[in-house]
């Protein structure tokens, strides 16, 4: 099955959870994600300075919410999103997987891969879960 | 470096508008050239007058502004088209000042007008992906700082339905606001859920809709024979674009006050000296959020000052009496000098029953995709 987002991850060595596609800088040595096919976003080097390089996906939680409406033909709701800090330091929105009463605030998530149907077949998104679930 | 009031004198002379209202059949041009009109007719000026023109719009298509232009009359003005997302507007309003500030022209009109368009954004042709499918939604990223202030500041829902409240039923008396019914609390809470503690009410609609600006220097209020007490000074102009996020805060709050701190150094006030504010409240934390940032209520104490009253009509500094985008609406191109159209009456002490008591300086402030802010501050000589 193919990956829905493969520029922004790919699944770990064991198939249970996800690994981020992330770039690091030559010029100023920052880790930044998503990649850009463009150059360092931290300090705006040309990409021939930047690298890939795989990052972990273990994340803290920081808030969330449920969403009630259709406000993308890719969700259903009702669904969870939150902001989460990244390995990298970096605070993202990400997409959670089942109903609120799963998370907490602070609470260690880490991304798997989770089967998700679209119009042309199902494809293995990313989405966060309380890390004690997954270790 | 020169700041605009360093330069010569400019002034909002004339303004008009055209209703907010959601998508009809009406053509662009129409609801352009009748806040245009409107503008005209209240500087008390002709068409022939105008020496350039700044035309903020993002949903009609290129040259919209030229081709209005056609049906008021080819007096071969500079016209050019303005982008700037939800601050196209705003954006017009500034180049418009700082052409004639700079000496270029001595009469200017920014015009904004929008019709329903098909969305696209440059966001979706960036080529990189985003974790979340929302990730491009300002809703939700405001949707999940509304439940972070919950847990951490003591900001309720019913403090969110407050500012849709106020909005609303500012926007209940004035003519140009797309939405003209007061709405309680309680109304506001009972509206469709959307996402975390945010209803349909606490968002603004999208519309269309058309606003218009003339802004002139001295010897253009004096060669064009402008009445006294019409001329409201623009102090200030100030536009920048947001920094890498640094803790909670979301960089268009962080920006909001960059901005706004600018727009008062350069126009040697302070926060305090504030007597109206239109601002960006897309959303209705938004409003809760900028009134700390722009110094209007402590850091984290931006819903005491909603529930005492400070930023209602007669408050300490009247905050969207307009209706805001919450209820006056949201029709992009025009939005930014849909605000100036309420801050000019307001300075001029005829806007009825939305006057707030003795206004004398105020300030404009939009947020546009990407994300920028804008600031300009108004004041009555």
């Amino acid at each position: 099955m193919d990956l829905e987002k493969p520029d922004l991850y790919r699944l770990s060595e064991d198939g249970r959870t996800l690994v981020l596609r992330a770039a690091r800088c030559g010029a100023c040595q920052a880790l930044t994600f998503p990649m850009s096919p463009y150059g360092c976003t931290a300090c705006g080097a040309s990409v021939d300075q930047v690298s890939e390089e795989p990052m972990d996906s273990a994340a803290q939680l920081l808030t969330f919410i449920t969403i009630y409406q259709k406000l993308v033909p890719t969700i259903t709701p009702p669904c969870v999103v939150g902001e989460a800090r990244l390995a990298n330091g970096a605070i993202q929105e990400i997409m959670l997987d089942g109903a609120e009463d799963r998370f907490a605030d602070d609470m260690p998530i880490v991304a798997v891969p989770v089967e998700v149907a679209r119009k042309d077949g199902p494809v293995i998104a990313c989405r966060f879960v309380p890390a004690s679930e997954v270790s | 470096m020169a700041v605009l009031k360093d330069l010569r004198p400019v002034y909002v002379v004339g303004v008009g508008m055209h209703r907010y209202q959601f998508a009809s059949d009406i053509n662009y041009i129409d609801m352009g050239l009748t806040a245009t009109r409107g503008a005209l007719t209240d500087a008390g000026i002709p068409f022939e007058a105008v020496e350039s023109a700044y035309v903020g719009c993002t949903g009609i298509g290129l040259a919209a502004g030229r081709i209005m232009f056609n049906h008021i009359g080819s007096t071969g003005l500079a016209v050019t088209q303005v982008e700037n997302a939800s601050a196209s507007g705003s954006s017009a309003f500034q180049l418009a000042c700082f052409e004639v500030a700079a000496g270029l022209r001595d009469c200017s009109i920014a015009v904004g007008v929008d019709k329903y368009g098909d969305q696209v954004r440059a966001a979706q042709k960036e080529g990189v992906g985003k974790l979340s499918d929302t990730a491009n939604i300002p809703l939700i990223r405001y949707a999940i700082m509304a439940e972070h202030l919950k847990k951490a500041k003591g900001l309720t829902q019913e403090d969110l339905a407050m500012v849709a409240s106020k909005n609303h039923t500012n926007a209940s008396t004035n003519p140009f606001a797309q939405f003209q019914k007061p709405r309680t609390v309680e109304q506001i809470l009972a509206s469709t859920l959307v996402a975390g503690t945010t209803t349909s009410l606490m968002c603004t609609p999208r519309g269309e809709g058309a606003a218009a600006a003339i802004v002139c220097s001295e010897e253009g209020i004096r060669k064009l024979g402008i009445a006294g007490g019409k001329p409201i000074r623009v102090l200030s102009s100030v536009l920048q674009s947001e920094k890498p996020q640094v803790g909670r805060e979301l960089p268009s709050v962080t920006v909001a006050q960059t901005v706004a701190e600018k727009a008062y150094a350069e126009a040697g006030i302070t926060s305090d000296q504030l007597d109206v504010v239109e601002l960006h409240d897309a959303f209705a934390i938004e409003e809760i959020l900028y009134t700390e940032t722009f110094g209007l209520a402590p850091k984290g104490e931006g819903q005491l000052f909603l529930r005492d009253g400070g930023s209602a009509i007669g408050g300490k500094c009247c905050v969207n009496s307009s209706g805001g985008l919450i209820a006056q609406g949201h029709p992009l191109g025009p939005t930014g000098i849909g605000q100036i159209h309420e801050i000019v009456h307001q300075l001029r002490h005829e806007n009825g029953p939305r006057q707030q008591p003795d206004a004398k300086t105020a300030m404009a402030h939009m947020i546009g995709l990407g994300t920028i802010a804008i600031a300009h501050i108004f004041q009555r000589d």
